[in-house]
């Protein structure tokens, strides 16, 4: 065989199966494939937990360092009252020991 | 010339009611080796007291609108100037604050402040208490107790601690 003949037979025409026309006609007039809605999409789903956590995530992060604040805070605040109690006291002692001492003084000078 | 004047007083009133401005005590630590400061305004207060388990303390603390400390500690005695205190004592005599403690004793010396509301209550308290190498602020504002002040000086579940002090070069300025 030449290779126009292959040409040829490899070209020529060939009737359509049998019921083929039927089957596009049927596949035209039964409409659009089965549609999934919006809502119900993997894409939807996947986009919804994203928003999610890009609105929780910040939420927890605030509220985490809000309460390290707060925990730095009281923790401030304890060593400032520890602190006032012992000036509170050293007073206390100065006034204590120079009354006893202007006393003693006194008694001192009487005798 | 009525509306500036009115202005005038205004700012004046305004000014009248500022805060104690701690920056002034600044000079006070410039040759301290260590020194704490502790600043808790009314807000840092609220969020501290948020924290609080003791009730007494709560209790204490729930009407305080700032509570500041100053302590610095000097390598050698003469590093600060008692001049340096002035504007403290100044303030507290011009906002008519009572002293109740005076105490000089060798070259130590303790002052306490209240300033007087009504019946027992008192709209603050400052500590000073100078020795030649140590110099010491307490500064508390808001409405107190007198018992209040007992209670601080007592233990009222306040934990024994040390303030942190951040340690300084002689010399060096904050």
């Amino acid at each position: 065989m030449s290779f126009e003949d292959d040409l040829r037979s490899a070209l020529r025409r060939e009737p359509a199966p049998e019921g083929f026309a039927a089957r596009v006609l049927a596949n035209a007039n039964a409409g659009p494939g089965k549609v999934i809605p919006f809502w119900r999409r993997p894409t939807t789903f996947a986009l919804a937990a994203a928003l999610a956590m890009a609105a929780v995530i910040p939420a927890g992060v605030s509220q985490y360092r809000e309460r390290q604040r707060g925990i730095e805070a009281r923790d401030q605040l304890v060593q400032a009252l520890a602190f006032t109690r012992v000036q509170l006291q050293q007073a206390r002692g100065r006034v204590q020991h120079v009354s006893e001492t202007v006393a003693q003084n006194a008694i001192r000078r009487k005798l | 010339m009525k509306m500036v004047l009115i202005l005038l007083a205004g700012a004046l009133a305004a000014f009248g009611q500022q805060g104690f401005d701690f920056k002034v005590l600044d000079k006070l630590g410039a040759n301290a080796t260590e020194s704490a400061n502790i600043t808790l305004d009314g807000n840092t207060l609220k969020l501290a007291t948020a924290f609080l388990g003791d009730k007494d303390v709560k209790g204490i603390v729930a009407n305080l609108k700032g509570v500041y400390i100053r302590s610095y500690e000097f390598a050698k005695s003469g590093q600060y100037k008692e001049a340096d205190l002035t504007p403290l004592r100044d303030y507290v005599k011009s906002r008519q604050w009572s002293k109740i403690v005076d105490v000089k004793e060798a070259d130590e010396t303790s002052e306490i402040y209240l300033l007087p509301i009504s019946g027992d209550q008192i709209g603050g308290l400052v500590i000073i208490s100078a020795e030649p190498k140590e110099v010491s602020i307490v500064f508390i504002e808001g409405t107190l107790r007198t018992s209040d002040i007992a209670k601080l000086g007592g233990n009222l579940g306040i934990p024994e601690i040390d303030l942190p002090r951040e340690g300084r070069k002689p010399g060096k300025k904050e």
